[in-house]
């Protein structure tokens, strides 16, 4: 056992560490509770940055053991592994600041802290899993440790919305362990590999491929919310707003879009998948996605429900991004990962902010919150218009990669796509802009919360601001070596290798 | 040394028995402790023997097969013997602490408790097919009469109509044993085995094995004979339903597998194996789906048996004349689920317990707002759930797989429906209770919090049945040495 | 070498200038500082070398800025307006809502200036896209009705004019392989879908830039926003979309006489059709406007000849930069004078009006102004021998045409002015800003550069045949009013 084979089990430990601490401390400490999640988060960031830092310089991190016969359980940190790693263990520190001010005073502390931490943990797992069945695993995990952060209120809304959560999780859950098993049974354990296994695989086996690749995706896409699978989501916006920000924009819709990136890329690779022709029944579904979400958007009259829709849609970029399958349209996908991320992190920041200060849930509530919430509307605006794709945010980098991408790939109906979910994009966002810095304030706010003299309270403020700097910074130094889009071109020069 | 463990295996719990029937509730616990430190240690021991060394045939008292005991020390069988160990350790520990000791009749639960070892015990061990029955009469009784520990009048019927269906269950059995003594004058299971490979003859002895399976299927309560299952464990003492779910109807499921894997071959038919699978899938189906209505927290529990049991069942259909790669995945899963599902469900009983405890009721929607006072438990309860969900990296999960992959091996894809569909099932009743438990609309305020000693032993139990899936791979290795020794013999 | 540090900082200094807005007691210093936000970008127009390129490479998908004389003229045009309409704004403004406004000036004006100095396609388009959405805040600043509605049509013409852009740069970038604008021209003359190409960006900077049919928003929009801003988005902003046409279109690789015959006639619709419903306004600001499409209009003539001529563009340039130079800073006074409050002095009142007919009257080219330069530039052009597109034979008449239109568009501006104008002290900034545009557009004109590269013909000497050319139309237009005026009776209310 070297550091090198350790480190991943650290990253992955200190989280799990930290739940297992907050589950056995009392409710009533608080500090100490805060503590521990602030020094695993911060400690989780230090270990992937080193980790991103090694795999920068050529390195791999990894340790395997068998767990049942044939299966072996598989932890490895390679590029694609440190985007998704980086993404979840920068904005978890993040989140944990804003679910520590947004929980205040609120019962059941030690519980949400508890299966937060789980959460990310096995977002952790999923990012450095290193097979199909070490991915499911986490996966699963991972659904089970979100379920009581969504109906961490306890009100019947919430359970409903858990319900239902769990029934499509659970189902999608099921679907991929058949897929996973399927291919198992014909080719055994299968780990991640750049090119995937079956480039030159014999023609009889091409039915069977193109079967599980729908199930696997039929089971991934439930999570990534791909219609019609996406009903769990727009539900499951009742839960708290740090567990919004965690659903939409760091793990669970996250680890659906991974997986499927790790399945197209890793597993039967890109240019196999493409061959079977797989890649137009994705992409078309995933346009229909992207269309549909933005255009369901546009009727919600909840914010948080906007927001929930216009995360349908966004995600689907990244899966459209790789059904471009040529090296500028999966770096455009991909970078979309992060961007979508810290996009819909900050949006749901706000969303939340505006609820637990103002009491705001409804968008034509928001009249003049610019005014009393200048840098959480700042935040909110600059993420907005990063969704539309304005440049020079973060979302535009997408937009523009991917439809370069697009017209290298000749694939240029893309464009259009991306054209009418701007446009609608910019329906369902400027609006809400508009009430909330040029109308004026109408009514009283709902449930006014006093915080002296800022805004709101300081745990909630700093997390979009800084999630808002970062993509704007995103946006602005794209081609500097160290964004998100530098780190994908290394990732599809190492990976995909078109 | 092997002498004395395996006396110490087999007399300890019969002496312990005959003490604690002089001794008082009180008084039996500290002697009990005692005992379960000496049979852990005991069972620990000849577990290390036999992964050293491998299994080994025992001839008891020195006499050999026909006219002596023989016992067949194998991987599998140290592995349940160890299994049985931990988990009746657990539940006496709990039990200890659970049961009201100024209750006059809770003074027998002890000596039950230690005739149901060593019950056990002799059927992990045994290898002939009297000392087996002889074994399941033990297990049989003492497990009624824990039942009927619960004490009111609802408990003794429930007890009774155990009793009738583990004596007619009993008798098939025995049936089944006479025919075989008459057809080939042997009562030893690798004798028999042994004849049968050498003359194809023997046909009557094709019904015996239905009647012996049959007996059988009734005492580990198989769709549809389960009727007697749940009234029994949902009525009993939590810590008692741990034992009776966990370990009781595996003991006769044990014997069936065991008469399947060698004399299913010669003996048994498509038709046959086909329907016991159809029957243990209907059972996943039938006992999730009335899991899902139950009212009573521990009626969920005790029906999630019922689907559960169901699973194992599919290592008839599976061994069936399949490739031995197949047969060993399905054996293997068996295996896992045997274990899986008796540490989680133990794990369920005794935190159900604790929970309904510190409610004071055993309504399923009494839980609500529990999770606020009682997560621990809860805890338990929810991991034990994940495990009979079948998600990883629980055991259920690993024994999950392995079927997945024995069906698909075999190509009989229909059992895929009955695992997909039966785990979805499971999470549906397991998800009903957490949702019921995270109701905050409730205002109890009468709460009772069970001491910390009875919390952490569930736990326990559900933490071992999550990491089997990651350790799935050292267990199976030495129960792997069973296969190689059982057959060869 | 003061190019690379003037251009930063001509972007820079109005964003730093945001953190101003953070606290409210801040806003008087914000205010008062408006007029410098431009400062680095005139010195920049003035000073910096051309051709010098300023290289970002981590910047967005790779910067690149710089100067040439377009972008020179171009950038002199749009600070100086800006700096000029920034003096106005200190006296204009009240202390309500004064921080939301000077956040979205300055944040215009970054847009505005950062994409002229942007010679990569990315910068070029996120500042267009800053200045689009910024301006938004500025037309709807008064917050009415009226306002809100401007800003709602605005907003969608422009999101659907932004995506025209991404588009067509996208396939042209793709085609060029590459992210700077200078690559694109010939990109675009190459692909095999140029058509669409060229379709996509006119129409996506069409928008911007007042073109017939994608206008909506123009004659809502710039009257209701304060005056300040309504003399920058006439005057500058409105530049940006010919801006955009010229770095981007094919000029000088191939001439496309289809493209030429469609943007003259919309050339010429725009010319004549906003002049005419130009004279139907009631209020001096919708006029002005209608006058900006009237305008923009002629100078879309131009790019559409230059789309003809490979060989005239690069002069069509020049000339077309000296047009919008002219028109700028000319329509630049002409807002501001709208919100100045006469004196109760008849005889400086008399002084007033002059000043303020002047720039209209160099609208319609009056000998000895910026628009005498310009007609006389663009007549010399636009000469018939030169072109050999079917509308080509119509140049003439049309600008002639377009000259009597402006001409009595002024008219109708200068009536309705007076139906408006109220008597009244201005505060002192209000007349130093309106002083200064109004000698910037009279004098200063002469002295930029862009006015200067044609220098090889002195513009205050004129032919009599020249004199006479620009003269008619102005007699011609006067005499139409005058006629309408009577006819109509004095009650002015429909002259047109």
């Amino acid at each position: 056992m070297t550091t090198g084979a350790l480190l991943p089990v650290f990253a992955l430990m200190t989280s799990l560490t930290a739940a297992v601490i907050i589950f056995t401390l009392p409710e009533q400490k608080h500090q100490l509770r805060t503590a521990v999640n602030l020094i695993a988060a911060v400690l989780k960031l230090l270990l992937v940055g080193l980790m991103i830092w090694g795999v920068f310089q050529g390195r791999e991190y990894g340790i395997s053991f068998p767990m049942i016969p044939g299966v072996e359980f598989v932890l490895r940190a390679d590029a694609l592994a440190m985007l998704f790693a980086g993404l979840s263990a920068s904005w978890w520190l993040l989140t944990t600041v804003y679910a520590v001010g947004y929980l205040e005073d609120s019962p059941n502390r030690s519980r949400f802290f508890g299966f937060f931490s789980l959460c990310v943990a096995s977002t952790m797992g999923i990012a450095l899993a290193g097979n199909l069945f070490t991915f499911f695993l986490f996966y699963e995990m991972l659904t089970l440790s979100t379920y009581p952060l969504v109906v961490h209120r306890g009100t019947q809304q919430a359970l409903r919305a858990g319900r239902t959560y769990i029934i499509y999780t659970l189902t999608g859950g099921a679907v991929l362990l058949f897929g996973i098993a399927m291919l198992h049974g014909f080719s055994g354990d299968l780990p991640f590999r750049p090119g995937g296994h079956f480039a030159d695989m014999s023609p009889d086996l091409q039915a069977p491929l193109t079967l599980v690749f729908v199930i696997l995706i039929a089971g991934l896409g439930v999570k990534a919310a791909i219609v019609p699978l996406h009903g769990w989501l727009p539900t499951a916006m009742v839960a708290p707003a740090p567990v919004s920000a965690l659903l939409h924009a760091v793990a669970v819709v996250k680890a659906g879009a991974f997986g499927i990136v790790r399945v197209v890329f890793e597993i039967y690779g890109l240019e196999t998948a493409n061959a079977l022709g797989l890649l137009w029944g994705l992409a078309a579904i995933a346009a229909f996605t992207i269309i549909y979400g933005s255009a369901r958007a546009l009727s919600q009259s909840d914010l948080k429900r906007r927001l929930a829709f216009s995360t349908v849609s966004q995600v689907s970029y990244i899966i459209l991004g790789l059904c471009l399958a040529g090296p500028v349209g999966v770096a455009g996908g991909l970078v979309h990962l992060v961007h979508q991320g810290v996009m819909k992190i900050t949006l749901f920041f706000c969303a939340g902010n505006y609820a637990e200060t103002l009491g705001i849930h409804r968008i034509d509530e928001l009249d003049g919150a610019g005014r009393r919430m200048p840098g959480t509307s700042v935040a909110f605006t600059l993420a907005a218009f990063g969704m539309i794709g304005t440049p020079p945010l973060a979302g535009f980098i997408t937009k523009w990669t991917m439809g370069t991408g697009a017209l290298a790939a000749g694939m240029d109906w893309v464009i259009a796509v991306l054209v009418i979910s701007s446009l609608l994009n910019a329906a369902y966002f400027l609006p809400v802009l508009n009430r909330i810095w040029f109308r004026e304030q109408k009514n009283a706010w709902p449930e006014e919360r006093q915080w002296g003299r800022f805004e709101t309270s300081a745990w909630l403020l700093w997390p979009p601001l800084i999630t808002a700097g970062f993509l704007v910074l995103a946006g602005l130094l794209a081609s500097a070596s160290f964004s998100p889009l530098g780190w994908v071109e290394l990732i599809v020069a190492r990976e995909v290798d078109l | 040394m092997t002498l004395w463990l395996m006396a110490g295996l087999l007399f300890t719990p019969l002496a312990w028995a005959v003490l604690t029937l002089l001794a008082g509730f009180r008084r039996g616990r500290v002697v009990t402790w005692l005992g379960i430190a000496i049979q852990v240690l005991v069972s620990l021991a000849l577990w290390a023997v036999v992964v050293r060394d491998g299994g080994f045939q025992y001839p008891l008292g020195g006499w050999q097969a026909p006219l002596g005991i023989e016992l067949r020390v194998d991987g599998l069988a140290v592995t349940f013997v160890l299994l049985t160990a931990l988990v009746a350790a657990a539940s006496g520990l709990h039990a200890g602490f659970y049961l009201d000791p100024d209750k006059q009749w809770h003074r027998y639960f002890w000596p039950l408790f230690w005739f149901l070892w060593a019950g056990l015990n002799v059927v992990w061990l045994g290898n002939d097919l009297f000392n087996l029955y002889v074994g399941l009469e033990l297990i049989s009784l003492s497990a009624v009469g824990l039942v009927a520990l619960g004490g009111q009048s609802e408990a003794l019927r429930a007890a009774l109509r155990y009793l009738m269906a583990a004596l007619l269950g009993s008798l098939a059995y025995l049936l089944g044993v006479a025919l075989f003594y008459g057809e080939f004058g042997s009562l030893s299971l690798s004798g028999i085995a042994s004849a049968l490979g050498q003359d194809s003859s023997g046909d009557g002895t094709g019904f015996a094995l239905v009647l012996m399976l049959f007996g059988l299927a009734l005492k580990t309560a198989l769709f549809p004979m389960h009727r007697w299952l749940p009234p029994a464990h949902g009525i009993a003492r939590s810590p008692v339903s741990a034992l009776l779910s966990a370990l009781v109807v595996k003991g006769s499921f044990y014997i069936a597998a065991r008469l399947w894997l060698e004399l299913g071959a010669p003996l048994g038919s498509l038709a046959l194996a086909q329907l016991l699978g159809l029957l243990g899938g209907m059972a996943v189906f039938w006992g999730g789906w009335q899991a899902l209505r139950q009212r009573k927290l521990k009626q969920v529990v005790a029906y999630s048996s019922v689907a559960q049991i169901g699973y194992l069942f599919l290592l008839f259909p599976l061994t069936w004349n399949t490739t031995e790669a197949a047969a060993l995945q399905a054996q293997q899963a068996m295996t896992l689920q045997v274990i899986s599902h008796a540490l989680a469900k133990a794990a369920m009983f005794l935190s159900a317990g604790n929970l309904i405890m510190s409610v004071g009721s055993n309504r399923v929607n009494a839980l609500a707002g529990v999770s606020h006072f009682l997560p621990f438990s809860l805890f338990s309860f929810g991991l034990a759930g994940v495990s009979l969900m079948g998600l990883p990296p629980t055991g259920g999960f690993a024994a999950k797989w392995l079927f997945l992959q024995a069906s698909l091996a075999t190509g009989q894809w229909w059992w895929l429906v009955v695992l997909l569909g039966g785990g979805l099932l499971s999470a549906a009743y397991v998800f009903r209770v957490y949702r019921a438990s995270f109701v905050e609309d409730s205002n109890i305020d009468h709460f009772f919090h069970p001491a910390r000693r009875l919390e952490i032993i569930p736990m326990i139990l559900a933490l071992l049945s999550l990491g089997l899936g990651l350790m799935a791979e050292p267990v199976l290795s030495v129960m792997a040495l069973t296969f190689a020794n059982g057959e060869g013999t | 070498m003061i190019a690379s540090p003037l251009m930063l900082m001509t972007v820079i200094l109005p964003l730093a200038s945001l953190f101003l807005a953070i606290r409210p007691q801040w806003q008087t210093i914000y205010r008062y500082s408006l007029p410098l936000l431009p400062l680095p970008a005139i010195l920049a127009g003035l000073m910096a070398e051309l051709h010098h390129w300023l290289e970002l490479p981590w910047l967005l998908i790779g910067g690149l800025w710089g100067l040439d004389e377009l972008r020179q003229t171009f950038l002199l045009l749009t600070s100086v307006l800006w700096a000029t309409a920034g003096i106005f704004a200190v006296g204009y403004l009240e202390t309500r809502k004064l921080r939301p406004f000077c956040l979205f000036w300055a944040l215009t004006l970054t847009g505005n200036l950062g994409l002229i100095i942007s010679v990569d396609l990315a910068s070029f388009y996120s500042f267009f896209a800053l200045m689009t959405f910024a301006a938004y805040g500025l037309v709807v600043h008064e917050r009415t009705d009226e306002a809100n509605r401007a800003g709602r049509v605005y907003l969608a013409m422009a999101v659907a004019g932004e995506m025209a852009l991404l588009t067509g740069l996208l396939m042209a970038a793709h085609q060029a392989g590459s992210t700077l604008l200078t690559e694109l021209p010939g990109a675009i003359a190459e692909s095999d879908r140029s058509g669409m190409i060229i379709a996509l960006l006119v129409s996506g900077f069409g928008v911007k830039a007042g073109l017939p049919f994608l206008h909506f928003w123009l004659p809502l929009a710039h009257p209701v926003a304060p005056t300040p801003a309504s003399a920058v988005l006439s005057g500058a902003m409105i530049k940006a979309g010919l801006l955009g046409w010229l770095v981007t279109l094919p000029f000088g690789e191939l001439s496309l006489p289809a493209w030429s015959n469609t943007l003259v006639v919309l050339g010429a619709i725009g010319a004549l059709g906003g002049a005419a419903l130009g004279l139907k306004q009631v209020r001096p600001k919708t006029v002005l406007a209608y006058s900006s499409i009237s305008q923009m209009g002629l100078i879309t003539l131009m790019v559409g000849a230059a789309m003809a001529n490979m060989e005239q563009a690069a002069t069509l340039f020049s000339v077309i930069a000296l047009y919008a130079l002219h028109h700028g800073l000319a329509k630049g006074c002409l807002f501001l004078s709208t919100a100045v409050e006469l004196p109760t002095q008849r005889r400086f009142r008399w002084t007033l009006w002059l000043l303020i007919a002047l720039p209209g009257f160099s609208l319609a080219g009056l000998p000895f102004t910026s628009g005498a330069a310009a007609k006389l530039a663009m007549k010399a052009e636009l000469k018939l021998e030169q072109y050999d597109f079917a509308v080509a034979e119509y140049l003439p008449l049309i600008m002639t045409a377009g000259a009597v239109a402006t001409m009595l568009l002024i008219w109708r501006f200068i009536w309705t002015l007076h139906q408006s104008a109220r008597r009244g002290h201005n505060h002192p900034f209000k007349w130093l800003g309106w002083v200064a545009a109004t000698v910037c557009s009279l004098v200063g004109f002469w002295f930029l550069p862009g006015a200067r590269s044609e220098a090889g013909h002195s513009w205050f000497v004129l032919t009599p045949g020249e004199l006479w050319s620009l003269c008619w139309p102005i007699v011609v237009a006067t005499a139409i009013a005058a006629v309408g005026w009577f006819t109509r009776g004095r009650n002015g209310s429909d002259l047109g």
